[in-house]
C-alpha cells in the first residue's frame, strides 16, 4: 500500500506497480475520480475508516467527504440515490459492502436500473457502478453469493475480475461505461497475491473474457474465486494427459460468448467452475448455449458442471463442505474430459 | 403562478384524464386531486426536476411543455409515445426533466428523485425536485430511508404526499397508524398538512418549500389532503367503499377554484365555459390523433436499445 500510496501523493512515475486486488480497485476509483469531477463515491464506512476490508483506503483523504460520502445503512436509498444521480450528471460508483445486502436494494436494481435507459427510449442513461464484494473470503462473513441472479435481468452488467490487473482494468471501464454495472469483488481474493498493475493500460473491456491457460483437449469456464483453483486442477490435469484451456470470464453479463464458442469448437468438451451455487447457476446458461449453438452445427459437445452444493452456505468449518475444492474440479475435469481419474 | 393558470390546469387535468378513463378501463383516475397534483407542480422552474407520484401525472408533462398528442400516444401503446411504447402508460418525458415511470413498483421514486437532488445540489444552480407520492407509498420503506437521507444531506427536495385516503380498495385507517406529517418531526424537517383540495394553498406551500430547498436549508415533506373520487381504475366501482368512508361533502377542488375566480371577479361564467371548450376540443382532437396511429412494433421494439451503447460517452 505504501508503494501506491507514495505514488499517488508525489503522482510520479511508479506506473506499474505490484497491487493486490483490493488496491487495485481502489487505483481504478483513484483514476476515474481525478479524470473526472462528476465521479462520487457513496457506502458506508467509506470516510476515515479507509473502507470495508479497506476498500477505499485514501480515497476519503484525497477526496473529501463532499465526493467519499457516508451514507445511512439504507441500501434502497443508496441504490436509488445512485440511479438517480447517475441520470441527471453526475456518475457515482455506489458502495453496498457486501453481496448479502444487494437484496436490500433489490427495487432498485432489478426494477430500475436495468429499465432506466430501454423505457425512456435512450433518454437517460444511469452511470452508475454498484461495488460489492461477495463469497468466502478471509474473514469467513457474509459468504452468499447473489451475482447471478443479476445477469438474468437485461439491462444489466455484472463482472466479477480475478485479478489484480483486471480488477483495475474493469472498475476503470465500468466506471465509463454508460450501463449500470455490478462489480463483484471475490472475497476470497482481494487481499491475496500482489500482481503488476499497469496504471495506463487499458485494453479489457467489459463483456470479454480472457485465455487463463491455452489448451487443447478441453475448455473450463470459470470465474472469480476459482480462477486460483481451477488453474492448479488444470496443472494437475496436464500430468494425466489432459490439455486444458482455462477460460476467465471476467464479465457474467454480457458474458464472451465468441471466444467460449470458438475455444469449445476446438475442444468439444466444456467445464463450468464457479463458487456460487451450481443449481440454475451461470455455467448452466453457459453449457446451455454453448449446446444451443453448436448442436445447431451439428457438433456434440461433452459437458459437466462444478459450482456450491444447494445449502445456504454455512458459517465456520462447515463451508468447506459446501463449496467446491480443488479435488472436486480435477475429478470433474477428468470426467468432463473422458478420463478416469488415477486411483 | 397565476389563479386562472392554476384553473386552467386543473380542468385540463380533468378534461384529459376523463377522456382517457372512459376509452381505458384500467386507467388509474385522478379525479378529485387535481388541486394537489397541479399545485405541486406549478411552481416548477426550468432546470428543476419533477418526479410526479403516478396518479395523474399528465399535467405536470403538459405544464413542462410535453406534447398532448404525443401523451394520448404514450396512453394507447402507440409508437409515438414518449417511450415508443415501451413503458408504463402513464410514463412522460424524461427529457424534460422528469424521474421517468419505467416500472409498476412503488417507493422507488422516492430514490430516484433524491438522487436527483443530490445531483441538482451539485450543480450549485440552486434548482431543485419536487417529488410526489401517495399514502400507501408512504409506507414503503423507501419512504423512511430516503427522507432520512435528504435531511441529513440537506438536499434541495420537496416531498408531497398526495394523500386520497386510499390504497386502492383500503381506507387509510387500515394503513396509516398516524398522521403521515407527524413523521417529519422524526427526520428533524419542517411538516406541513394542508388542505390538499384547495390548489392555492398546496402551490403555496410547495413554493416556500422550494425556495427553503434552494436555499440549502435542506427537504420538507408536505401532507396534501385530498380525495379520490372514483375508484383505483376507471372502472373500479368501489364495491368496497361503505358510506361511513366518504366525506360528507367531499370538495371538488375545480368546483373550490371557479367559485373563487368568479367572486375575486377574474372570470366570468362565459369565460370559463370557452375555457372548457377549447380544452374539450383539445382533448378530443389528441385523443382522435393517437387513435389513428400505429400500435408500437418492430421498429420501436430496440432489442439492440438495452444498454446504451459504450461508445457513446
Amino acid at each position: 500500500m505504501n508503494q501506491v500510496k507514495t505514488q499517488a501523493d508525489t503522482g510520479t512515475a511508479v506506473r506499474q506497480p505490484r497491487l493486490t486486488f483490493a488496491q487495485a480497485v481502489i487505483e481504478a476509483i483513484r483514476h476515474e475520480m481525478r479524470a473526472d469531477d462528476t465521479v462520487l463515491y457513496l457506502g458506508q464506512d467509506v470516510g476515515p475508516f479507509g473502507g470495508v476490508m479497506q476498500g477505499t483506503q485514501g480515497l476519503y483523504e484525497e477526496f473529501g467527504p463532499q465526493r467519499v460520502m457516508e451514507t445511512p445503512i439504507s441500501e434502497s436509498s443508496m441504490a436509488g440515490v445512485g440511479l438517480g444521480a447517475s441520470c441527471f450528471g453526475c456518475k457515482p460508483i455506489v458502495e453496498l459492502s457486501f453481496g448479502e445486502f444487494l437484496p436490500a436494494a433489490m427495487n432498485q436494481l432489478i426494477n430500475q436500473a436495468p429499465n432506466l435507459h430501454y423505457m425512456t427510449a435512450g433518454a437517460l442513461s444511469p452511470q452508475v457502478v454498484i461495488r460489492t464484494r461477495a463469497g468466502d473470503g478471509p474473514y469467513g462473513g457474509h459468504p452468499q453469493d447473489y451475482s447471478v441472479w443479476f445477469c438474468h435481468v437485461p439491462g444489466l452488467k455484472v463482472v466479477m475480475p480475478a485479478t489484480p490487473p483486471d480488477a483495475y482494468q474493469l472498475m476503470r471501464a465500468a466506471i465509463r461505461d454508460p450501463a449500470p454495472v455490478l462489480f463483484v469483488e471475490p472475497m476470497s481474493l482481494s487481499h491475496g497475491r500482489r500482481e503488476v498493475v499497469d496504471l495506463d493500460a487499458a485494453d479489457a473491456t467489459l463483456g470479454s473474457a480472457r485465455i487463463a491457460r491455452a489448451g487443447k483437449d478441453l475448455t473450463i469456464v470459470a470465474y472469480g474465486s476459482e480462477l486460483p483453483h481451477v488453474l492448479r486442477a488444470a496443472e494437475q490435469a496436464a500430468l494425466d494427459g489432459v490439455d486444458a484451456e482455462v477460460i476467465d470470464l471476467r464479465s457474467l453479463a454480457p458474458w464472451d460468448e465468441t471466444m467460449v464458442m470458438a475455444s469449445v469448437r476446438k475442444t468439444g468438451r466444456l467445464l463450468t467452475v464457479h463458487e456460487a451455487w451450481k443449481a440454475f447457476g451461470h455455467g448452466a446458461e453457459v453449457i446451455a448455449r454453448v449446446t444451443e449453438v453448436l448442436g445447431a452445427e451439428g457438433r456434440t459437445v461433452r459437458v459437466g458442471r462444478v459450482g456450491a452444493r444447494p445449502v445456504p452456505i454455512p458459517s465456520g468449518p462447515l463451508r468447506k463442505l459446501a463449496l467446491p475444492a480443488l479435488q472436486e474440479i480435477h475429478t470433474a475435469l477428468l470426467q468432463t474430459a473422458g478420463i478416469a481419474p488415477r486411483s | 403562478m397565476n389563479a386562472i393558470d392554476l384553473y386552467r390546469w386543473m380542468l385540463t387535468s380533468r378534461q384529459f384524464e376523463s377522456a382517457l378513463s372512459s376509452r381505458n378501463p384500467r386507467w388509474f383516475s385522478t379525479e378529485g386531486e387535481e388541486a394537489t397534483i397541479v399545485g405541486s407542480f406549478a411552481g416548477i422552474r426550468e432546470g428543476d426536476i419533477a418526479a410526479p407520484h403516478y396518479r395523474g401525472p399528465f399535467v405536470t408533462y403538459l405544464m413542462r411543455g410535453a406534447d398532448m398528442k404525443r401523451l394520448a400516444c404514450q396512453a394507447f401503446g402507440k409508437a409515438g409515445g414518449y417511450s415508443k411504447g415501451r413503458s408504463v402508460p402513464f410514463m412522460g418525458p424524461a427529457a424534460l426533466g422528469f424521474v421517468p415511470w419505467v416500472a409498476g413498483d412503488l417507493g422507488t421514486s422516492l430514490g430516484i428523485a433524491t438522487g436527483a437532488a443530490l445531483a441538482l445540489r451539485r450543480g450549485g444552480r440552486g434548482r431543485v425536485c419536487v417529488c410526489s407520492f401517495g399514502d400507501g407509498t408512504s409506507n414503503r420503506g423507501d419512504f423512511h430511508e430516503n427522507v432520512n437521507l435528504a435531511a441529513l444531506w440537506k438536499l434541495p427536495i420537496v416531498y408531497v404526499c398526495q394523500n386520497n385516503g386510499w390504497a386502492i380498495s383500503q381506507p387509510s385507517r387500515s394503513y396509516l397508524p398516524a398522521p403521515i406529517v407527524e413523521r417529519a418531526k422524526g427526520y428533524g424537517i419542517p411538516g406541513v398538512a394542508l388542505d390538499g383540495n384547495d390548489v392555492e394553498a398546496v402551490h403555496g406551500a410547495v413554493t416556500q418549500a422550494m425556495e427553503r430547498a434552494a436555499a440549502g436549508d435542506g427537504p420538507t415533506l408536505i401532507e396534501a389532503r385530498t380525495w379520490r373520487k372514483g375508484g383505483h381504475w376507471a372502472n373500479d366501482k368501489t364495491p368496497y367503499r361503505t358510506a361511513a368512508d366518504v366525506p360528507d361533502h367531499p370538495c371538488d377542488p375545480l368546483d373550490l377554484m371557479r367559485q373563487r375566480l368568479l367572486d375575486r371577479r377574474l372570470a366570468n361564467a362565459a369565460d370559463l365555459e370557452r375555457m372548457r371548450d377549447t380544452l374539450v376540443a383539445q382533448v378530443d382532437a389528441a385523443i382522435e390523433y393517437a387513435l389513428s396511429q400505429p400500435n408500437a412494433g418492430e421498429p420501436e421494439f430496440g432489442l439492440d436499445e438495452v444498454l446504451a451503447p459504450a461508445n457513446s460517452v
